[in-house]
């Protein structure tokens, strides 16, 4: 069996788990600077290793199986449909108190991720094959769910710090929209900033994960940073559709219909 | 007679604690009506309640004869308005700040503003001030502009004069007593010094406990059992 899609690796997978085992000497340096300097990440590293190694492998086998399928694109909506679920539901932990946040944030990362998937597609960047659809969807969902936890996390702290002023703007007449506007302005533009710092280091500071990857496939250089812009701007694309959903969906929540605060916001911790 | 405004029977809980019970009250219109009553008493919670920041659970409060459940909160809001106990400043310069209400509604017309700023004794010279590094009594003075540039009916102070210099205090209270009787606009002040409520007042209620024990007419206002 060869290297697949990274055709530019000189070694086949199962030759490859040598490789992974004399690499493996790293978890052993931090399993022995851990203990010996008292870090206590010791344990926590090799159990995070071994879940998130095992995690890759199964979707490693996944995937191997449905890049051969015949019928990869019927197979590959439960690979999507998951990846929005548990992304809507991981950035909906960011907000505690908000009843079924899920209810916002899966929305707002699957139109925001969508969107940018559609783009992405009509331009042919992403070629209509699993080898190219599940990697770049997962970049775009992943991405998409750091800025959606960001955003309504900043959007819930500034909410809750700001709750005097908000109510002043209740009381001078606005609605809940206009009180909260300011707010919902910072927590998108606070989401954005470290991509948007990324993308002005970019091959300055760092060779980015998909440029890099692209590199080691053995890409022409030029066409792997053609492609990481891509990449870029569809992170930052999904990310502010987002970002902008996920505020506004925050404020129908945040505000009920009598243009008051609702309940659970006077419970967030400060 | 029956009130511009009137409470009738209002109970407020908050987690699960009586915050107000048995409110009645009628306040007439173009009255000056002071509360008084120990932190804790309900005061601000009353006040939020008739301008419907929060909703109470029993009872009923009518603006000239109409439930305020059946006005539009925005448009309730401009009508009772209530000047917080905090004087939180939004973003940008006095002149914004005095400005904002109006300019949700209607064109801006600058000299209402100069007008409201001038009421409460601040000139031109604080036009293109940054609110935010306003001094605590300077900033509730614009804060009770603010109110002011909405042409209120009923006009509801927390604590309006807090943080102000005697001088000012005096002032504001004159032309909050002297706007009540030209523009017959009804005020709810709520203070902790019985004296300013005596002196700027036609009657003055006692809250304690979530209650209001006493409603009486300033001239025959007694300490006893007050506080």
């Amino acid at each position: 069996m060869g290297g697949g899609i990274l055709s530019g690796i000189p070694y086949t997978w199962d030759e490859g788990l040598v490789v992974l085992l004399s690499v493996s000497v790293l978890l052993l340096l931090v399993i022995i600077i851990s203990v010996i300097k008292k870090i206590g990440v010791g344990k926590e590293f090799t159990i995070a290793i071994a879940k998130g190694g095992a995690q890759l492998f199964v979707i490693a086998l996944f995937l191997t199986f449905l890049f051969d399928f015949e019928l990869w694109y019927l197979l590959i909506w439960l690979l999507i449909g998951t990846m929005i679920l548990v992304s809507g539901y991981t950035s909906a932990k960011r907000a505690t108190n908000m009843p079924r946040a899920y209810q916002i944030t899966t929305p707002a990362i699957l139109i925001g991720s969508t969107l940018v998937l559609v783009v992405l597609a009509v331009s042919r960047a992403m070629p209509m094959q699993p080898q190219f659809i599940v990697p770049l969807a997962g970049m775009v969902f992943g991405n998409s769910m750091a800025i959606c936890s960001i955003s309504l996390e900043r959007l819930l702290r500034e909410i809750r710090v700001n709750i005097t002023a908000i109510e002043t703007s209740l009381s001078l007449g606005a609605t809940g929209k206009q009180a909260m506007e300011e707010y919902g302005r910072f927590s998108i533009k606070a989401s954005l900033i470290p991509t948007i710092d990324r993308l002005k280091t970019l091959g300055i500071i760092f060779i980015p994960g998909a440029m890099a990857g692209l590199l080691i496939a053995g890409t022409d250089p030029r066409l792997a940073a053609e492609y990481q812009i891509i990449v870029f701007l569809m992170i930052v694309g999904g990310g502010i559709v987002t970002a902008l959903l996920v505020t506004y969906l925050s404020r129908k929540r945040i505000f009920n219909d009598a243009e008051q605060l609702s309940e659970w916001v006077y419970q967030i911790k400060k | 007679m029956t009130g511009f405004l009137e409470i009738q029977d209002v109970k407020k809980t908050l987690d699960e604690k009586i915050i107000l019970k048995n409110i009645n009250l009628d306040v007439k219109k173009g009255e000056i009506i002071a509360m008084v009553g120990p932190s804790g008493s309900g005061k601000s919670t009353l006040l939020r309640c008739l301008n419907r920041l929060t909703e109470i659970d029993q009872g009923q409060i009518r603006l000239d004869g109409e439930d305020i459940n059946k006005i539009s909160p925005i448009i309730l809001r401009r009508t009772i308005n209530l000047v917080h106990q905090e004087s939180v400043m939004l973003t940008g310069t006095v002149y914004d700040n005095v400005a904002y209400g109006p300019s949700l509604f209607e064109i801006i017309n600058k000299n209402h503003i100069i007008k409201c700023l001038e009421d409460v004794g601040l000139n031109l010279n604080y036009f293109e001030k940054d609110a935010s590094k306003l001094s605590g009594g300077e900033k509730k003075r614009v804060a009770l502009a603010r109110s002011l540039a909405l042409k209120p009916e009923i006009l509801m102070l927390d604590e309006p004069t807090s943080g102000i210099d005697p001088k000012n205090i005096e002032m504001v209270e004159k032309n909050i007593v002297n706007f009540s009787k030209e523009r017959k606009l009804t005020v709810i002040w709520v203070t902790h010094y019985v004296e300013q409520a005596k002196r700027v007042s036609s009657r003055i209620a006692n809250l304690k406990d979530g209650e209001i024990k006493k409603v009486m007419k300033t001239s025959e206002f007694q300490w006893e059992g007050v506080y």
